[in-house]
This record gives structure tokens, sequence and C-alpha cells, in this order.
């Protein structure tokens, strides 16, 4: 029991560390990408390789998988951010496609549909932490300092910066705001703390696969981020435990038929997720009323406004 | 017509100050409606300049093309000689131009400090390195929004003001970022007559301080009251340039400005 509950706890931590850093380009910069999988797993192998072949120390393998997908992510983020959102998300879904081919076909680098095997256990300063007990305790921590990096960055004028594109981008621009450079780097340090996530995930488990980074994992994370509260701090994290505790709890009632556990829980899946959004659009950690939503976003083309003849306007 | 009507208006100091934009054979065609046609007028540093004429007529348009959001289909445009058609609206904006819009384009999500803050930081590092302190930064916000009466407001989020709020935070924004010339599209439409009197005394304050304005407005108290040039457009094509009053008593563009057109 306890180390079920061990286990699930270092999940949460790592797939909270996922929707927190989505959160920063979805809430924030009002980027939606469909290829934060492809970072996890970008992350997860390379801190695999890394560890495999150089070393197991969390400050080697953790800031050369930062660099590796920061570098990758500007292979989406300079095409795309130069044109308008919708393309982002197509392309973000393209780079997905791509990287889970690229993670089953490259056997030299990625072992291929069999994975990479005997990853060994992550070195804290001469510790090997491999028991549940001792991993749960580091994931939270680098949890606490995700979570604690993303708050800092968001309230700077950087987080700003972001927030003000988000809401208005030629407003923004008139103010001197390099938009796709500021967009550019928001998605370059999202895929640098997400790689981090990987890093611990490839170390936990000891072994990795293509399974674990698929277009799925995109959209569960996506799923984390909007039922947690798009925008919000907490949102993420009550998300992510909130999906990965459901398996878990359904399976406890005994009155459900155990052979269809699967498909209930997707049902449960789909209605929680539409009653959700239609009472609580913002998330369970989100304004209850999303009021951003009763009125219009400021257009970025030019309305027209309603005709203030002089006779009228001298009231 | 124009160079000579721009230059009446510029006479009355003993010398024309400095030419600040520079525009020339200026066009914008949407397929083809000729939304800007062959507009040619100069910004002259501390004149305050008035675009009037018709919905429709081009001045936002106008404004659009200045700053770089829409690109001119011919003509040229010159900040300090510099020629600037072309550049990005970030770059022309770090020049010195700053703009309102006609419909606000508030950051609605931030709060009314927040929205005043961030356009005192065009920087993309997540910390400058530069630049005013944090504390300036903050000062400089207390400043402008007890000009502008948003004070109590500091920590509400735009989208829920009230209008005329809404209204003096777009020019909150405009006060904060240090611009040398303030594109201004109908700031005034809409307001009551206690807040329109605020509205002016900021802006003459303003002018005071060295800022020179262009300033779209249909009401022609608040044009003859602040200009000391008048711009009118008509169907994309400037149709007078000049004192408020030459301007303001030729028939013929008071009957287009009315609506009364044959
Ligand atoms: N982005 C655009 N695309 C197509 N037509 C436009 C666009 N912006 C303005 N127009 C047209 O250009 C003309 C001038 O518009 P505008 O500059 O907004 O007028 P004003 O501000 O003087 O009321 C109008 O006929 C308008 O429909
Ligand atoms: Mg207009």
């Amino acid at each position: 029991m306890q180390a079920y509950l061990l286990n699930l706890g270092v999940l949460i931590s790592i797939y909270s560390i996922l929707a927190i850093t989505l959160n920063f380009i979805m809430g924030y910069a009002g980027i939606f990408s469909l290829a934060h999988a492809v970072f996890f797993g970008v992350g997860a192998y390379t801190g695999a390789l890394v560890a495999m072949s150089l070393s197991a120390s969390i400050f080697v393998t953790v800031p050369i998988a930062m660099v590796v997908a920061g570098v990758l992510s500007l292979a989406l983020a300079l095409p795309a951010l130069r044109v308008r959102g919708e393309y982002f998300v197509a392309a973000s879904l393209g780079l997905q496609v791509l990287a889970v081919t690229v993670f089953s076909e490259w056997k030299s680098v990625t072992g291929g549909i069999g994975g990479l095997i005997g990853i060994p256990p992550v070195d804290l300063v001469g510790y090997q932490i491999y028991r549940p007990a001792a991993f749960f305790p580091l994931s939270l921590a680098v949890l606490v300092l995700v979570l604690v990096a993303t708050r800092l960055l968001v309230h700077s004028s950087f987080g700003r910066s972001l927030t003000a594109i988000r809401d208005s981008e030629s407003a923004a621009e008139s103010f001197g705001k390099n938009v796709p450079l500021i967009k550019t780097i928001s998605v370059v340090i999202s895929a640098a703390l997400a790689a981090i996530a990987g890093v611990l995930y490839a170390h936990y488990l000891a072994f990795i696969n293509v399974e674990s980074f698929t277009l799925d994992t995109s959209v569960l994370v996506m799923a984390m981020v909007i039922i947690g509260g798009t925008g919000t701090a907490a949102g993420p994290v009550v998300g992510a435990a909130l999906l990965l505790l459901l398996p878990g709890l359904l399976s406890y009632m005994s009155f459900l038929p155990q052979t269809q556990i699967g498909a209930i829980q997707q049902i449960i899946y789909g209605l929680g997720m539409a009653v959700l959004m239609i009472f609580r659009p913002g998330g369970l950690v989100g304004r209850s009323k999303a009021k951003a939503r009763t009125r219009p976003k400021d257009p970025d083309t030019e309305a027209q406004a309603p005709a203030s003849r002089p006779a009228e306007a001298a009231r | 017509m124009t160079a000579s009507a721009a230059t009446n208006a510029a006479a009355r100091p003993v010398e024309a100050p400095e030419v600040l934009l520079e525009i020339r054979n200026l066009e914008k065609h949407f397929g083809g409606v000729h939304a800007v046609s062959n507009v040619s007028m100069d910004l002259r540093a501390g004149i305050v300049t008035t675009l009037v004429g018709p919905n429709g007529a081009g001045k936002t348009t106008l404004f659009n093309l200045i700053t770089g959001h829409l690109v001119r289909s011919g003509g040229s445009l010159r900040w300090l000689g510099r020629d600037i058609a072309g550049m990005k609206p970030y770059r022309i904006a770090r020049l010195g131009i700053a703009r309102t819009f006609q419909d606000l384009r508030l950051f609605n999500d931030m709060t009314v400090e927040e929205n005043i803050l961030t356009v005192m930081e065009p920087g993309a590092l997540p910390f400058s390195l530069s630049g005013p302190s944090a504390r300036e930064k903050r000062a400089k916000v207390e400043h402008v929004m007890e000009r502008t009466d948003l004070i109590d407001k500091a920590h509400v989020r735009a989208i829920d003001l009230a209008y005329a709020e809404r209204k003096f935070l777009s020019l909150a924004r405009i006060m904060a970022a240090d611009a040398r010339l303030w594109l201004l599209d109908e700031p005034a439409s809409g307001l009551d007559p206690n807040s329109y009197e605020t509205f002016l005394r900021l802006l003459r304050e303003e002018v005071a301080a060295g800022v020179t304005v262009c300033i779209i407005e249909h009401n022609l108290d608040i044009v003859v009251g602040i200009s000391d040039r008048i711009a009118f457009l008509d169907r994309g094509r400037l149709l007078a340039d000049g004192e408020p009053k030459s301007v303001l008593e030729n028939p013929e563009l008071t009957a287009i400005y009315f609506g009364d057109r044959a």
C-alpha cells in the first residue's frame, strides 16, 4: 500500500511538472501546444543516454537534457510563432507525430520500439536514489523548484509581456514588445523545464520507450491544465493529481464491474470534462465565472466603432 | 495646398518647429478601396494636429500605416529624417511613436497597475538588466494612476473597469510609455462631461511637457479648443490641412462632415 502511494506520488510530481510547464505557455502566452510530450521524451532519452554513457549525476543529466530540449524547441517555435495561433497548434501536432516516428525508428539512439533499458538510478551528490521512499521526496523537491521558477517568471517583466501579448498582440507590439522573440523564449523555457520531468521519469522507471511520449500524453497533459485551471498557479498540480488518482479511485469502487473498468474510466473522464467546462470554464482552480468570456476580447483587426456624431459626442 | 496650409499653422512662432514625422504621397489600398490616397503632411514638434473626417475616411488606417500595423501600398514615411516604412511595429514604437486604439485593446486580464507597468518594460529578457529600477517604475506607475484618477483601481483587472475608466487606462498606458509622438484614436468619444474635462486637462499638461499629439476626434468643440491645426480627410484624401478656423469655416468641408454631400 505504501509503495503504491509513493509510486503515485512520484508520477503526480512528474506529470505536475509537465502540466505546470505547459500551463506556462498555454495560460500566460496563449500558445496551445500538442507537442509537450515531445520535450518530455527528449528529456527522458537525453537523460537516459547521458546517465548510461557519461554520468548519472542529476547536475549533469538535467542541464544537458534542458539544453537539448530547449534547442529542439526552436525548430517548432521559430517557424510557427511568426504566423497566427492556429498554425502553432497544427505545427505542434506535426512535430508530435514526427517525434514519435523518430523515437521508434532511430534504433541506434532510442532503442526503437524496445526502448532503452538499464538506465542507472539518479545520483545526487554521491547517493544513488532508486527506492520510491527516497525518490518521492526528490521528485517533490524538483516539482517545488519548477513551480517557484515559473511563478517568479510569471511575475517578472517577462511574464507581464507574455500576458500582454496574449491579451492584445497589436497593443503589445505598439508598446515596443518584440512579439515573436518573447513567444519563442517562452516556448524554449517551457520545453527545457519539461525535459526535467523526462530525466526524472527515465531514472525512476530505469526503462523508457516511445509509448510514454505519444500524442496521448500530450493530450493528457493538456487536459490536466484545462481541468485544473489554465493560467492559475495551483491548477496544473490539481489537474495532474486528479487525473492520475482517478483510475485508482475507480478500481476501489468494488461495485463497478472490474472487467470494464477501462471503459467506465473513459466515460467518467469524458462526462466529467464536459460538465466541468460547462459549469467552471476556468477549471477547478480558475475563477468560477470566466468574466473575460462575457466581453469579447479586443479584436486584432480594426473594428469599426459606432459612429460618434459630433452632436452626440458633445453631450 | 497642403504644404502652404501646414506652413501657415507653423508660421506663428519665429521659426517652424522641427518636423518629427514626414508623410509623403502615402497610399493604402484594400482591394479596390483607396483607404488612404496620396496623403502628404508633416507632424511638427509641439504642434497638436487633429484629424477629422467622416467615418471610413481613412483616419485609423493612416495611424496604422504610421505605426507599421499596416504596410503601405505606396509613398514614404520618415521619422526625424529616417525612413520607417516597412519597419515592424515594435521597432517604430521604440523610436518614440506611441498610439491608442479606437477599440482600446487594453490588457484585459491584467490589473490597472500591470497594464501601465508592462508598457515600461519592452525588453524580452526575463529580468531587465538596464533601464529604470523596479522602484522607479513603481513610482512612475503610481504617478500616472494618480493623474488619471485610477489609483483606487490599481488592483482591478482592466476588463472589470467602467467605460470611462477604460478610456483613461488607455491614456495612462501611453503616458507611461515615454514617447515623443502620440497618436490618439478617438480618445474622448463617449466620455461624460466631467471625464471630458479631466481628459482635456491631461492632454494640455502633456503637450506643455513637450509631447507632440495627433488626435482623431469628432467633437468640434474639442477640436477647436486644443488643436493648432486640423487635417481633414475624406475617402482617403486630405482635403484640407491648416488652422482650425479656416478648415472649420469652409462650407464645403462642413457639408461633407455633416453628411449632406451632394
Ligand atoms: N484591414 C482592413 N481591410 C480592409 N479594409 C479596411 C481595413 N481597414 C480599413 N479598411 C477600410 O478602409 C476605409 C477607411 O477605414 P478607417 O481608416 O477605419 O476609417 P476611419 O478611421 O476614418 O473611420 C474603410 O472603407 C474601411 O472599411
Ligand atoms: Mg477610425
